[in-house]
C-alpha cells in the first residue's frame, strides 16, 4: 500500500461524499421549498376559507336584516325600529326618510341625543337627497346567498374542517339576526332595497335600506359587535409562523390570530379582500420572514443540513480514521520488516565471526597459545554481542506483552558502575574511545534491577562504539541532584539530529542517515533501555551535548535511605 | 259547656280541618310574606331644587329623579353571576401588577357560590380562554393555571373583551348578572383602540345586559378608553395607582354585582303646559318635547341613582300650585325577570315673597346638583388639557370650585365646602405640573363616578 493507492482510496471516498452530500443539500432545499409553497398555498386557502365566511356571515346578517325589515307593518315602523335599536347589539342606528321632507326619525336638532346627530352628519349626503339611495352591493330583494344554503347542504368530506370553521364563523355572527327567520316561500313581494358601505373619515360604516312606498327607512350596522363576533370565533392558525389578521382600509391589524409578533410596516404575504360586503378590509396572512422572527419552515431545512453535515462528517471521520490506521499499519509493516533484515544481519556477523574462529581453532592449525587466547576472546566477545541481541529481542517481547518481571535490589552506583563498565572494557578500547568515569566520593545507591540496567547500559555503550567511535572518548558521569540521581553517558559522536531526537525512544526508529545504514541494529535499543528504566521509575532522556556529541542521561529515583 | 252530642261533633271537626287548613296555608302564607319583603325594590322621587318658585317670571329649575334600591340582606336569594375576567397579560404588566392582578383575580373567584358561573380570558396581542365559562366549584385547577400566566406582547384589548363576552354569551340565557371584569395597564394596540370603538362595543354588550368593569392599573393606560367602556356598558370605572389595591377593588365590584336590585331601568320624565326640559345633566339621554328620557340600566342594593335635568318653566301667578315634572322608572325584577315600575311627581308653588322661595331650598338637591355640575366641569377641563389649554383648563376648575364654594357658604354645607377645596387643590396641582398623566385618570375617574354614582361605598 503507497502513499499514492491512500490518497486515491480517500479521494474515492471524499468525492461520492461530497457529491452525495451536494445532491442531498439541492433536495432538502427543493422540499423545503415545496414545504414552503404548499404552506403558503394552504395558508391562502385557509385566508380565502375565513374570507369567505365572513363574508357569508355579513351577507347573511344582511340579509336577514332585510327581511325583518320588509316585514316591519308600516303602522309600526318607528317603534319596531327604535325597539329594535334598544335591544339588538348589530344595529346602530336606525332611520325613517321620506322623500321632501327629509329624515322623519331621529328627528334633526336638540331633542336628537349626541350619536343620533352625528349619525345624521355621518349620512348627510344621503338624508339631504344629494345621493340617490342606491345598493351598492347586495340587492335584498328575495334573494337569499347561494353561498349559504351550500354550505348548510354540502358535505365534502375534504372541506370539513374548512367549513367547520366557516359555519363557526357564520353562526356567531348570525345570533345577532333580528326577529324570527321567515320560510323560503313567504318572500314574495319584492321591494327595493340595498346596502351601503359607506366611508366616513377613513371609517367603515354599513347601511341598509328599504323603500316601501315612497318612504326610505333602515339601519346602520354596529360594526364593533360584528367585528366583535368574528374576533371570538375567528380561527386560530395551525402552525406558530404563522400570522392571520383582519386588517381594515388603512391596513390597521383589526384582530390577529397567531403567536408570532408582526412589525407594524410588515406586508402581507396573502391578502384576501373582503369587498364587496366590507370594502377595503382584509383578511391576510404574514408567513414567517427572513429575519427569524415569524420563520417556522425553515426549520426543516436546518434540519436537514444538520442531519446531512453528521451524516458526512461521521462518513470522512470513518474514512480519515481507517486511512490513518492503514497508514500506520503500512508503517508498522515496514518497520517489521527492516527489524526482521537488521536482526538477521546483527545475528549473522557475530554468527560469522564465531564460525570461523572456531573452525579455525577446531582444525588445530593455530598453535600460538596468545592467538588462540585472542580468538577466544574474540569468540567470547562475539558471543555476548548474540546473547545481548537476544536479550533485547526477548525483552522487547516481554515488554510489549507486558511481562517483564524485574527483580529490584540495591546497588551502589559506585561500585557497581566500575565493574560493569570493566566487562565492556575491551570493545570499548576497541573502537578507540577513552573510557573517562567521574564518579562521586561516597556511595550512591538506587532500586533498580540488575539485568535492567546491565542492558540498559550496554545498549548505550553499543550505540558508542557503533556511531561515536571517532569521537574517541566517552565519559561516565554519576551525579546527585536533590530529588533524583542522573547518570550522564556522553560521547563525542555525530549527536542525534533534532528532528530525530523524539523518534529515538520509539520502537524500530532508527535514525536514517548514511552514518546508521552502515552500521547494523534493529531500533529497539533505546526503545527497550526507556521502557525498562521507566518501570524502574526513572527515565532515560537524550540531550545534546555542549560542543558536540550525544549524551544520554539515565534518571534514578533518589534512594530513600 | 254542653253541646249536644252532634253538635260536639261537628266542632270537632270543623276544629280540625280550620286547623289542617292552617298548618297547610301557613308556611305558605308565611312564605309569601317573606318573598314580598324580600323582592327587591326601586323607589322614586322627583324633586325641584326650591319647594316654592318666584312667581311671574319664567325661570330655569333643576328637577333631580332620585332613584333608590333596596336590597334584601339574605344574599342567598341573589340571582346567580355569570362573571369574565379578562386581564391585561401584556409585557407591561411583569412583576408585581400582574402578580396582584392574579391574585385579585383568584381572590374574586372565591368569593363566587357554586350556582354562579365565571371564566377567565388573558390576552396579549392575542387571546386565550384560560378557564372557559363554567361553574365556581373546583377552583384550585383554575387557581393554578391562572397562577402560571406569564407577561409578554402586545395589547389587544378589543379581543381580550370580545373573548370575555363570548364565554359570557354561553350562558346568556340563564337568569345571571353577567358582568366582564377587565384589567389593563396599557394602552391598546392591537385592534380597534380609540375610546370611541370601545364605547360603541361597550353600548353593544349593554343590549345583551352585559357590563364591563375596567380596572386600570399604573398610569399609562387610556382612561378615557377605559372610561368610555365602562359608561357606555354601565359598569365601574377604578384608577389603580397601587397593585395592592386589586384585592379591595375586586371584591367591591362582585358586591356590586351580587346586590343588583334593577336591571334595565328607564326614566321617563313628563312635564306638563308650562314647562319644558331643556338639558340632561351629566348623563346621556334624549328630550322630546316635553318628555325627557335617560336609561340607567343598573341599580343597586343600598344605592341611589340621580338624574338632573334642567328645565324652563313658564311664569306663572303667584300662590298657583302646580305638578313641574312626573318620573316613571320602569325597570326588570332580576329575580324573577319580570318589568315593574315606580312613578313620582314634583310638584311646587309660586309666590311673591322673596324670603319664602329662598326659605324652600332643597339643600339636598342643590348640593347634589352642584357636584354633579362640578364633574362636567372636570371632564371639560380634560378635554381643554388635552388641547394644549392648561390655563384654560385651571381656569374652568377654579370657576367651577368659585360657584361651589360661594353655595356651600351661602348653605352653609359642609360637603360643598370640602368638594370646592378638593378641585381647587385639583386645580393648583394642574396649574403647576400640567395635566400630569395621574391627574388625569384622577379627574376621569373623579367625575365617572360622581356622574354615575357607581363608586363602591
Amino acid at each position: 500500500m503507497t502513499r499514492r493507492s491512500i490518497i486515491l482510496y480517500w479521494l474515492l471516498l471524499l468525492l461520492p461524499t461530497l457529491a452525495i452530500a451536494t445532491a442531498a443539500l439541492r433536495l432538502i432545499g427543493y422540499e423545503q421549498e415545496r414545504m414552503d409553497r404548499q404552506a403558503l398555498s394552504s395558508a391562502g386557502d385557509r385566508a380565502q376559507a375565513v374570507a369567505e365566511s365572513i363574508q357569508i356571515a355579513v351577507e347573511s346578517v344582511e340579509d336577514e336584516i332585510a327581511q325583518s325589515l320588509e316585514r316591519i307593518p308600516p303602522e309600526k315602523l318607528v317603534e319596531s325600529l327604535v325597539g329594535w335599536e334598544k335591544s339588538n347589539p348589530i344595529i346602530r342606528n336606525v332611520f325613517v326618510w321620506k322623500p321632501g321632507i327629509g329624515l322623519e326619525y331621529p328627528a334633526p336638532g336638540a331633542s336628537a341625543t349626541s350619536e343620533e346627530a352625528r349619525f345624521i352628519t355621518r349620512y348627510a349626503a344621503l338624508f339631504s337627497g344629494r345621493i340617490p339611495w342606491r345598493s351598492a352591493h347586495v340587492e335584498t330583494t328575495g334573494r337569499r346567498p347561494a353561498d349559504v344554503s351550500r354550505m348548510e347542504a354540502s358535505a365534502q368530506p375534504s372541506r370539513t374542517v374548512r367549513e367547520t370553521e366557516q359555519s363557526n364563523l357564520v353562526q356567531s355572527v348570525r345570533r345577532l339576526r333580528v326577529g324570527q327567520r321567515e320560510r323560503e316561500g313567504s318572500r314574495a313581494a319584492a321591494k327595493k332595497g340595498g346596502w351601503i358601505p359607506w366611508y366616513v373619515e377613513n371609517r367603515l360604516h354599513i347601511l341598509g335600506w328599504v323603500r316601501r312606498g315612497g318612504e326610505v327607512y333602515g339601519v346602520e350596522l354596529e360594526l364593533m359587535t360584528l367585528l366583535s363576533r368574528l374576533v371570538a370565533a375567528f380561527p386560530e392558525p395551525e402552525t406558530d409562523g404563522i400570522v392571520f389578521s383582519l386588517t381594515d382600509g388603512e391596513g390597521n391589524i383589526l384582530h390577529q390570530a397567531g403567536r408570532a409578533l408582526v412589525e407594524p410596516a410588515r406586508k402581507p404575504d396573502i391578502a384576501v379582500p373582503l369587498a364587496p360586503q366590507l370594502p377595503h378590509w382584509q383578511v391576510v396572512v404574514f408567513l414567517g420572514d427572513h429575519t427569524g422572527t415569524l420563520r417556522q419552515s425553515g426549520g426543516f431545512m436546518i434540519l436537514g443540513s444538520l442531519l446531512l453535515a453528521i451524516f458526512v462528517a461521521a462518513i470522512l471521520l470513518g474514512g480519515g480514521m481507517l486511512t490513518w490506521q492503514a497508514h500506520r499499519n503500512m508503517i508498522d509493516a515496514a518497520r517489521k520488516t527492516s527489524f526482521v533484515s537488521n536482526v538477521s544481519h546483527e545475528l549473522k556477523t557475530p554468527l560469522t565471526s564465531i564460525r570461523m574462529y572456531a573452525e579455525l581453532l577446531n582444525e588445530g592449525r593455530i598453535k600460538d597459545a596468545q592467538k588462540t587466547r585472542r580468538y577466544l576472546e574474540v569468540i567470547v566477545a562475539e558471543t555476548n554481542r548474540l546473547t545481548r541481541l537476544v536479550n533485547n529481542v526477548l525483552d522487547f517481547s516481554r515488554l510489549e506483552q507486558g511481562r517483564m518481571k524485574y527483580n529490584i535490589e540495591d546497588i551502589d552506583l559506585t561500585a557497581y558502575l566500575p565493574s560493569i563498565l570493566e566487562t565492556h572494557r575491551l570493545p570499548i578500547q576497541e573502537a578507540g574511545l577513552a573510557l573517562q568515569m567521574v564518579l562521586p566520593g561516597h556511595p550512591v545507591t538506587v532500586s533498580a534491577d540488575r539485568d535492567a540496567l546491565n542492558q540498559v547500559l550496554l545498549n548505550i555503550i553499543d550505540n558508542a562504539v557503533k556511531y561515536a567511535a571517532e569521537g574517541g572518548e566517552l565519559v561516565v558521569d554519576l551525579r546527585m541532584s536533590d530529588a533524583v540521581c542522573e547518570l550522564r553517558l556522553m560521547d563525542r559522536g555525530p549527536g542525534v539530529p533534532p528532528a530525530h531526537r523524539k523518534s529515538i525512544f520509539e520502537k524500530f526508529h532508527r535514525v536514517d542517515d548514511s552514518l546508521t545504514t552502515r552500521k547494523p541494529g534493529t531500533g529497539l535499543g533505546l526503545s527497550i533501555s526507556r521502557r525498562m528504566l521507566r518501570d524502574l521509575g526513572g527515565d532515560l532522556l537524550y540531550e545534546p551535548r555542549d560542543s558536540g556529541g550525544s549524551s544520554f542521561v539515565l534518571v534514578f529515583p533518589q534512594h530513600l535511605t | 259547656m254542653n253541646y249536644p252530642k252532634s253538635t260536639q261533633g261537628r266542632l270537632r271537626t270543623t276544629t280540625l280541618t280550620v286547623l289542617i287548613t292552617a298548618l297547610l296555608v301557613w308556611p305558605v302564607l308565611i312564605g309569601a310574606d317573606v318573598g314580598a319583603q324580600r323582592d327587591p325594590k326601586v323607589t322614586c322621587k322627583v324633586e325641584t331644587d326650591r319647594g316654592v318658585l318666584p312667581a311671574n317670571a319664567p325661570q330655569k329649575v333643576v328637577v333631580k329623579v332620585t332613584l333608590g334600591g333596596a336590597f334584601p340582606e339574605d344574599k342567598s336569594r341573589r340571582p346567580p353571576v355569570n362573571l369574565a375576567i379578562v386581564l391585561d397579560r401584556s409585557g407591561s404588566m411583569t412583576g408585581e401588577k400582574l402578580h396582584n392582578a392574579k391574585e385579585a383575580a383568584i381572590e374574586a373567584l372565591k368569593r363566587l357560590s357554586p350556582r354562579d358561573v365565571f371564566s377567565v380570558v388573558v390576552y396579549d396581542h392575542i387571546v386565550e380562554t384560560v378557564a372557559p365559562a363554567q361553574r365556581a366549584r373546583n377552583l384550585e385547577e383554575v387557581a393554578s393555571r391562572i397562577r402560571r400566566i406569564q407577561a409578554r406582547g402586545n395589547t389587544a384589548l378589543f379581543a381580550g373583551v370580545s373573548q370575555g363576552a363570548a364565554e359570557i354569551r354561553k350562558n346568556l340565557d340563564g337568569k345571571y348578572f353577567h358582568r366582564i371584569i377587565l384589567l389593563s395597564d396599557g394602552l391598546a394596540n392591537v385592534g380597534p383602540s380609540t375610546p370611541e370603538d370601545l364605547a360603541r362595543l361597550g353600548a353593544a354588550l349593554l343590549k345583551e345586559d352585559i357590563s364591563v368593569t375596567t380596572v386600570g392599573v399604573g398610569t399609562d393606560y387610556n382612561e378615557d378608553l377605559m372610561a368610555a367602556l365602562a359608561k357606555r356598558s354601565d359598569g365601574n370605572t377604578y384608577f389603580v395607582e397601587s397593585a395592592n389595591d386589586l384585592p379591595r377593588i375586586f371584591s367591591a365590584e362582585l358586591g356590586d354585582v351580587l346586590s343588583v336590585v334593577a336591571k334595565k331601568a328607564e326614566v321617563i320624565i313628563e312635564c306638563p303646559d308650562g314647562v319644558k326640559p331643556l338639558r340632561i345633566i351629566g348623563r346621556d339621554g334624549r328630550i322630546r318635547g316635553r318628555t325627557a328620557e335617560v336609561s340607567l340600566h343598573q341599580l343597586y342594593g343600598k344605592q341611589e341613582k340621580h338624574v338632573f335635568i334642567e328645565m324652563e318653566v313658564s311664569a306663572e301667578k303667584s300662590g298657583k300650585e302646580m305638578e313641574i315634572a312626573s318620573a316613571r322608572v320602569s325597570y326588570v325584577n332580576p329575580i324573577d325577570g319580570k318589568r315593574a315600575a315606580s312613578l313620582a311627581r314634583a310638584r311646587a308653588r309660586f309666590s311673591d315673597d322673596r324670603a319664602e322661595v329662598d326659605r324652600s331650598v332643597n339643600m339636598s338637591v342643590q348640593e347634589d346638583f352642584a357636584v354633579n355640575l362640578s364633574a362636567v366641569a372636570q371632564e371639560r377641563a380634560i378635554s381643554l388639557a388635552d388641547k394644549g389649554k392648561t390655563d384654560e383648563a385651571v381656569e374652568v376648575l377654579n370657576r367651577s370650585a368659585d360657584a361651589m364654594h360661594n353655595m356651600g357658604k351661602i348653605y352653609n354645607n359642609k360637603t360643598l365646602l370640602e368638594r370646592a377645596q378638593q378641585i381647587r387643590k385639583q386645580a393648583g396641582q394642574i396649574a403647576e405640573e400640567g395635566m400630569t398623566r395621574r391627574q388625569r385618570k384622577v379627574l376621569r375617574t373623579d367625575s365617572y363616578q360622581i356622574q354615575q354614582q357607581q363608586a363602591p361605598r
